[in-house]
């Protein structure tokens, strides 16, 4: 009886220790990050109106995504901060220069896992186009994100 | 008259020209100064931290916090602490969506993190600061250059124990590529404590 007790508690315990070993292993283990072709992509609002000219662009580039007006209808979710400053005199003065100076930085994250599966940041000193440039650059390199992964 | 008028556009133009000279140094120390400050409330932050451990004399806990110099800022870690990769990170939002450009610095470097946008789900947490000021007209005219100066200051501390494990502040003086850049090198020295 109690060698069977024995042999049960061990078997117990080797079960415990292998679930709590897989466990472990998943929590520190990477992220799939890949984007599916034809993925519900909802764009979150912008400051500066950016989201517009972001799905503008990614229309454009053709990224291989489908942009959705509803957050619940999407898988992934943009988010991010863009900024535009407009040449100033001083800039048209001294440095001869009319173009803007944008910044913009965006994620793609995972809704149902909340994982930030790819991100990108833009700096232009003077953009040609402005936002359009810089909108237009964080397509393209979501494009390539998606086809060569 | 009409000779004094013409003795004084000259002082004019002299004393415009000394003013805007002098607000270029002046500025950039007062901003080292913001970030040695900084620093030291990261520094205090960090000892705050440690103190929740028994037994730890005031010694011991100058001993933990290790900071060093490095080439843009100022790094300083805990007892040597390290964060396992893949590890899930949780960016505050930071003034200005500096975030984003952390996160996007978190990939360019590769990384090897997992940024969750979910606090609940996260095992470590990035918060900070960041400043970012753009060239006036005086720095284009003397200088020639028309780009930014960005500084920010980020900490990492465990949720689980909420102690401060790595702090980091950097200063860029005419950054390239302004908060792009300042966010890469703090994604780059997170890479140093990131268990590969």
């Amino acid at each position: 009886m109690s060698y069977k007790r024995n042999v049960v508690s061990i078997l117990v315990l080797l079960v415990v220790a292998a679930v709590s070993t897989s466990l472990a292993g998943e929590k520190n283990a990477p992220p799939s990050q890949k984007i599916p072709k034809g993925a519900k992509v909802f764009v979150a609002p912008i400051e500066g109106g950016y989201d517009t000219y972001l799905k503008d662009a990614i229309a454009k580039k053709k990224v291989p995504v489908e942009i959705v007006a509803n957050r619940d209808q999407a898988d992934y979710e943009i988010t991010g901060t863009s900024e535009s400053q407009k040449a100033s005199t001083a800039k048209k003065v001294i440095l001869g220069n009319w173009h803007s100076r944008e910044e913009a930085s965006i994620t793609l994250s995972n809704i149902k896992s909340a994982e930030v599966v790819w991100a990108y940041s833009v700096h232009q000193e003077a953009s040609t186009h402005g936002k359009k440039s810089s909108a237009e650059s964080c397509a393209k390199h979501l494009k390539e994100a998606i086809e060569n992964q | 008259m009409r000779s004094r008028k013409l003795l004084m556009s000259p002082v004019r133009t002299a004393l415009i020209l000394y003013l805007a000279i002098y607000s270029l140094p002046a500025r950039s120390s007062t901003s080292q100064e913001t970030n040695s400050t900084q620093n030291q409330n990261k520094e205090e932050q960090n000892k705050a931290a440690d103190s929740g451990k028994p037994g730890s004399s005031d010694q011991a806990k100058k001993a933990d916090l290790k900071s060093a110099p490095t080439d843009e800022g100022q790094l300083a870690t805990i007892n040597d602490a390290k964060i396992p990769s893949y590890s899930k990170v949780y960016v505050a939002p930071i003034a200005g969506g500096f975030e984003n450009y952390i996160i996007a610095g978190l990939r360019n470097k590769k990384v090897s993190l997992t940024v969750v946008t979910d606090r609940s789900k996260a095992d470590y947490e990035i918060s900070g600061v960041s400043d970012s000021e753009k060239a006036g007209w005086a720095k284009m005219l003397f200088i020639g250059s028309q780009n930014s100066n960005e500084q920010a200051s980020i900490k990492i501390s465990d949720l689980k124990t909420g102690a401060v494990i790595f702090g980091y502040s950097v200063h860029k003086t005419n950054s390239l590529r302004g908060r792009q850049s300042a966010g890469e090198a703090c994604a780059k020295h997170i890479k140093q404590i990131v268990i590969e």
